[in-house]
């Protein structure tokens, strides 16, 4: 039986969260932009309602979302924001705060996680470095043990939300590789908090999602407890890749939904703005362009939502690893392209105004360019799904 | 404390378009809490949070308004009413109070019962006064808070056409609220959403309330709508300005010139 409708509950969940999404956040969304942080009552807010990891179980402080709830939340965030500065803040945590609380320790999770889901500390996720992003294997950051410690050295690159951590508390989901000799088997998954002594910070100036830094962060003899491990040593390329998978299905959801957001505002312009004494809406070259456009974006929100349910198939034991690693690579493959594209075309129709800063629809077309390779670049996408189609033997790359 | 709180869901009024013959177009439009209503519930979760107790909602509606009664139960409110019946079709205020005021004995005694002061779909303000009437208690309208409770006496502040009253009353009493201009409703939480599917949710037919059912719906409706329209509309006026003695003498002039004096 095929039912496309969400539940009772999660219609809730959408309108009490698009209804505070438009009434906190919509009004500040391009002030983000200036002053490059997102502010404080929005995170409170966002936190009071639950909204900050709500995929961490509700002994954490989280709501025990499953994937497809986590994407509706998303989806309206993504609608209020066009800078994508807050769906970063959120889908990161989202995320990586599900990964944790899935193979975190005990006594990690209780000191961490609570933190997290109150909005005081941001949890993320480094494993991209200088030289290593999808080619995961490429890390050189190195973790040793010693004693009954961690010993960690190396660097980590293009970060989101590193000024987040380091200001206000909380770390990051790090990979380093423990074993070189063993390869991905090799490489363990750690939480790496993000003022410990010797780490020195890095930012960069980012094109797009202004509210939400991205940096980068030198790692000096940084010592961590044991239990900060995230699953057990040498497991860490396994599990980074189930929160990227988390990751890109929540980042579908976000380019459908802010390419469709910028539908909207495009359509309203259509019908307002005239030339030649009618009204743009009526010319059909712009008509075809805009149904084209809905038609390419309405699937893939369709697929998008069809790839977390199948993350959720999983944990009912329903799909396998490697159906959810399909759908998901499936779903983001034409995310972001499709997305951008539309959101050009809408800035194309308000011609020299779609170039100013005032513009929204170019906020969110620089946002959304980023989801073309975070996360997991468009490219690797295609070898997900080729890998699955056609047999590991076939795929070029370990 | 046993607080129950009126509430009726209400189409989204805040873009609302009339068609060429001035009736409101419903479709697309989506249905929501009446926002004097969340006022109220919320206004009784503040007096539960002070002083103790249970906070129920009550709506006599169809099926669909249960999204409304939900969103009461994720605000917080323990206990939800909803009476819903194809007998209760048609129903005008007169009606509806009454078969309100029906279910409200069923259901028991409350110290304290508030409600929306008015709707903003019908803007009648009747609901709560009639509901107050029917069930013999003393009433007040308009009111922006509930100061306090002290054993059966309330103190409420309630919004005059120049200014504010403060009115004390016995309980139990019927408060038809209305939100200060400051009034910012809240969303509900995500764990208040998840909490709210496992609270009691208690559905009442036009047969479980004793009453005289020739009262209920259309046949017990005396009100008649005969049509619907905005009010049309009123061109600027003139605005006279400059010197103040010239300006009133043209105006003299042009009331003359319109017979208005003479």
């Amino acid at each position: 039986m095929l039912d496309f409708t969400f539940s009772e509950e999660q219609d809730m969940i959408r309108e009490s969260v698009r209804d505070f999404a438009q009434k906190k956040i919509a009004p500040i969304a391009m002030e983000m932009e200036k002053t490059k942080q997102i502010p404080e009552d929005v995170i409170q807010g966002m936190a009071d309602l639950g909204l900050i990891a709500p995929t961490v179980s509700t002994k954490y402080g989280g709501q025990g979302f499953d994937a497809v709830t986590a994407g509706i939340i998303a989806e309206e965030l993504s609608r209020a924001d066009p800078t994508g500065s807050i769906p970063v803040f959120y889908l990161v945590q989202a995320s990586w705060g599900h990964v944790f609380d899935k193979y975190g320790t005990e006594e990690a999770k209780q000191e961490i996680l609570p933190n997290v889901t109150k909005g005081k500390w941001f949890l993320g996720i480094a494993t991209t470095e200088s030289d290593a992003g999808s080619d995961v294997l490429g890390t050189r950051t190195t973790i040793k043990k010693e004693g009954d410690k961690y010993v960690v050295n190396g660097e980590k690159m293009y970060i989101s939300g590193v000024r987040e951590a380091y200001t206000r508390g909380g770390g990051h989901i790090t990979i380093a590789k423990q074993f070189p000799e063993l390869g991905a088997k090799g490489m363990t998954m750690f939480y790496l908090p993000l003022q410990s002594k010797g780490i020195i910070p890095t930012y960069v100036d980012d094109l797009g999602r202004e509210g939400i830094s991205t940096g980068g962060f030198t790692i000096d003899n940084v010592t961590i407890p044991k239990h900060y491990i995230v699953g057990q040593e040498g497991k860490g390329f396994y599990i980074v890749h189930e929160g990227y998978e988390y990751a890109r299905g929540l980042i579908a959801v976000i380019c459908a939904s802010a390419g469709l957001k910028s539908l909207e505002r495009g359509e309203k312009y259509l019908k307002e703005r005239k030339a030649f004494g009618m009204p743009l809406a009526k010319f059909e070259a712009l008509q075809f362009r805009l149904a084209e456009h809905y038609t390419k974006l309405s699937f893939l929100r369709l697929g998008s939502y069809w790839a977390l349910w199948t993350y959720d198939r999983e944990g009912q034991k329903k799909a396998t690893r490697f159906e959810v690693s399909k759908a998901i690579a499936m779903a983001k493959m034409f995310a972001s392209e499709w997305s951008t594209q539309a959101i050009d075309e809408v800035m194309q129709w308000q011609g020299a105004f779609g170039y100013t800063r005032e513009c929204v629809d170019q906020a969110a077309w620089r946002a959304i360019r980023s989801f073309s390779w975070a996360e997991g670049s468009k490219e690797i996408m295609r070898v997900i799904v080729s890998r699955e189609l056609l047999g590991k033997e076939y795929t070029s790359y370990k | 404390m046993k607080i129950l709180v009126l509430v009726k869901q209400v189409p989204d009024t805040s873009e609302v378009k009339f068609n060429e013959n001035g009736v409101m177009i419903r479709e697309g439009l989506q249905s929501i809490l009446n926002v004097f209503d969340q006022f109220a519930v919320e206004e009784a979760l503040r007096i539960r949070e002070k002083y103790g107790g249970e906070v129920s909602v009550m709506t006599l509606a169809p099926e669909q308004a249960k999204s409304a009664l939900q969103k009461c139960l994720a605000l917080g409110a323990d206990k939800a009413y909803h009476i819903s019946d194809r007998a209760f079709g048609g129903s005008d205020t007169l009606a509806t109070s009454y078969a309100l005021s029906l279910a409200i004995k069923k259901v028991g005694e409350f110290d304290l019962i508030m409600a929306g002061n008015q709707a903003t779909d019908g803007d009648t303000g009747h609901i709560g006064p009639q509901v107050a009437q029917f069930l013999g208690l003393p009433h007040v309208s308009y009111v922006e808070k509930v100061e306090s409770i002290d054993g059966d006496k309330a103190l409420v502040k309630s919004l005059m056409e120049d200014g504010y009253r403060m009115v004390e009353v016995k309980l139990p009493a019927l408060f038809a609220c209305i939100p200060p201009t400051t009034f910012e409703y809240s969303n509900p939480s995500m764990s208040g959403i998840i909490k709210a599917k496992n609270k009691p949710y208690i559905w009442f037919k036009a047969d479980d309330i004793d009453g005289d059912k020739s009262r209920f719906g259309l046949n017990g409706s005396p009100t008649r709508v005969l049509k619907m329209y905005p009010p049309p509309k009123r061109s600027r006026g003139e605005i006279f300005t400059g010197d103040y003695h010239e300006a009133v003498k043209k105006i003299i002039d042009v009331l003359k010139e319109k017979k208005v004096i003479s």
